[in-house]
């Protein structure tokens, strides 16, 4: 579809040219769709189109002449400070416990990580929640703001290497990047709960969201841990603002 | 003739007409929408007769990103006087400040769903004239840089599980029309297709019942909504307290989880 679309007729491509005229090159190929926006095949376009840079010959003779022509910006998309808009990813030690038999037990808090499905479909598991299908996982994991994970890893004091290592926590929030931002799926290993490491991820988002000026920060909490996120800062229907859902057989 | 093709249209409640562009992958819909009833047709007796004269409207719903002017929405929301922080600052005239069009521009370009709806400037009174303009509008082309945004609806997805939507607006003049279940119609029919059924609308008091029409449920297995509303301190004394300013609000920022390297068994 996207090599289809270099084909077109160029009078259709003219009105889309003009829309990037002022930016830099690499951001040139990137033509036909806007590469900030989030549709699921951006992320494989933008890939495709940098390969693209060196027959950019014919676009930049269409670039020059449409300079003089430049009208109205409709979306910018701010392509130098791309790398600044996501949260930076971060590892590091939060505990580190030696058990008696000498093995060291750490936990680490990571985000901005790549998280394995099938390890997170496990601790669902062990926290009792319902499955949902491993692609839309993935996808959701990708797309999302920001995701923060702890990891327990165990080190044998004998032999080296042979480390252990286990997902105990996920926390995720998403948003549009400037005003509203929601946390989902906050899980904590059953084995690990009640230490405040919960509490610990989710400060690390709110922290995160509203170091980038997102001011609104939602979630949606069952019943029992309505008290753990009060204690966190939360306050139930401020204000009177609700929640609703869509139900799709009404 | 013109009698027959204005009956026509009023005999179904709404005829959909796609205009597709040539270029852009989304479509443009033509729809009508029945605007008010006035004064002077409430007085008429026969009801078929009241349907047919009240007059529709033409409102043009694009779903195409390139639609979107920022500078549009801007004015849009302080027209319906919208604040994008949920706790605005309400000044004495209860009219919030303008959003950043910074901030504005970050948020649309990653919003996975933009609606937006286009009118004729004429039209914006909320009553169109009589129908014989309505045909020259019908074969006038619509033009979104030329036409007025007469509404808007937003969504942010995480394009597999969940998708929230946000900020939907209809100029006053043209509210009670339908327009604005249109655009969260529109927006939850783009999720469903990308099969996101887990859709979510943050409202305030009265915003509730018009979400309830369009099909959406106050309470869903229980959950509770929250936000962050943590302020600062004034009993905490040691270091410093970071707030950011969200509207009306000083928000606490969480202090930095100092890392412990060695130390068994103590949690920060």
């Amino acid at each position: 579809m996207l090599t289809l679309n270099l084909n077109t007729l160029p009078s259709s491509s003219f009105k889309i040219v003009p829309f990037h005229a002022n930016y830099p090159l690499y951001t040139q190929t990137q033509l036909l769709i806007p590469t900030n926006l989030n549709y699921p095949f951006t992320n494989t376009a933008t890939r495709k189109f940098r390969t693209f840079q060196l027959k950019a010959g014919f676009w930049e003779s269409i670039k020059s002449g449409m300079r003089k022509n430049n009208t109205t910006q409709v979306i910018d998309p701010e392509s130098t400070d791309e790398e600044d808009e996501e949260p930076l990813p971060q590892e590091f030690v939060l505990v580190e416990n030696t058990e008696p038999d000498g093995t060291i037990e750490q936990i680490i808090f990571s985000s901005g990580g790549d998280i394995d499905v099938y390890d997170l479909q496990a601790l669902c598991d062990k926290v009792g929640w319902p499955r949902r299908p491993l692609a839309k996982l993935a996808a959701a994991l990708k797309n999302s703001y920001m995701v923060a994970c702890l990891y327990s890893v165990r080190k044998s004091p004998g032999s080296e290497g042979n480390e252990q290592k286990l997902l105990i926590g996920m926390a995720r929030a998403t948003s549009d990047h400037a005003f509203n931002a929601t946390i989902w799926d906050v899980l904590v290993d059953p084995g690990y709960q009640g230490q405040g490491l919960g509490k610990t991820l989710v400060e690390k988002l709110i922290r995160a969201l509203l170091q980038r000026d997102i001011g609104n920060i939602t979630l949606f909490a069952d019943s029992k841990v309505v008290e753990f996120y009060r204690n966190l800062g939360f306050e139930a229907d401020p204000e009177g603002i609700k929640g609703m859902f869509w139900y799709p057989n009404q | 003739m013109v009698a027959t093709v204005v009956a026509a249209a009023a005999s179904s409640a709404y005829t959909n007409i796609h205009l597709t562009e040539i270029s852009a992958s989304k479509s443009m819909e033509l729809r009508w929408v029945r605007t008010r009833i006035t004064k002077t047709s409430q007085q008429l007796n026969n009801n078929k007769q009241k349907l047919l004269s009240t007059p529709l409207l033409p409102v043009y719903i694009s779903t195409n990103p390139r639609h979107v002017d920022p500078q549009n929405i801007r004015d849009l929301c302080s027209t319906c006087n919208h604040s994008f922080n949920r706790f605005p600052n309400l000044k004495n005239s209860e009219t919030s400040e303008p959003v950043d069009i910074n901030k504005l521009r970050i948020a649309l370009s990653h919003s996975d769903v933009l609606v937006s709806v286009f009118c004729k400037p004429h039209h914006v009174d909320g009553l169109a004239e009589s129908s014989s303009s309505s045909i020259v509008d019908f074969f006038t082309p619509v033009s979104p840089s030329r036409d007025l945004l007469v509404g808007f609806g937003r969504a942010v997805s995480d394009c597999g599980l969940t998708a929230s939507i946000y900020d939907v607006m209809v100029i006053p003049s043209l509210r009670r029309m339908g327009i604005g279940k249109i655009i969260v119609k529109k927006i939850v029919r783009m999720l469903t297709t990308r099969d996101i059924y887990d859709i979510a609308a943050l409202c305030s008091e009265d915003e509730r019942l018009f979400f309830k029409a369009c099909g959406f449920g106050g309470d869903i297995l229980d959950a509770t909504t929250m936000m962050y509303t943590r302020t600062a301190s004034p009993t905490i004394q040691e270091g410093e307290q970071t707030v950011i300013c969200a509207g009306r609000k000083l928000l606490l920022v969480p202090p930095l989880i100092e890392r412990s390297y060695k130390s068994s068994r103590t949690i920060i």
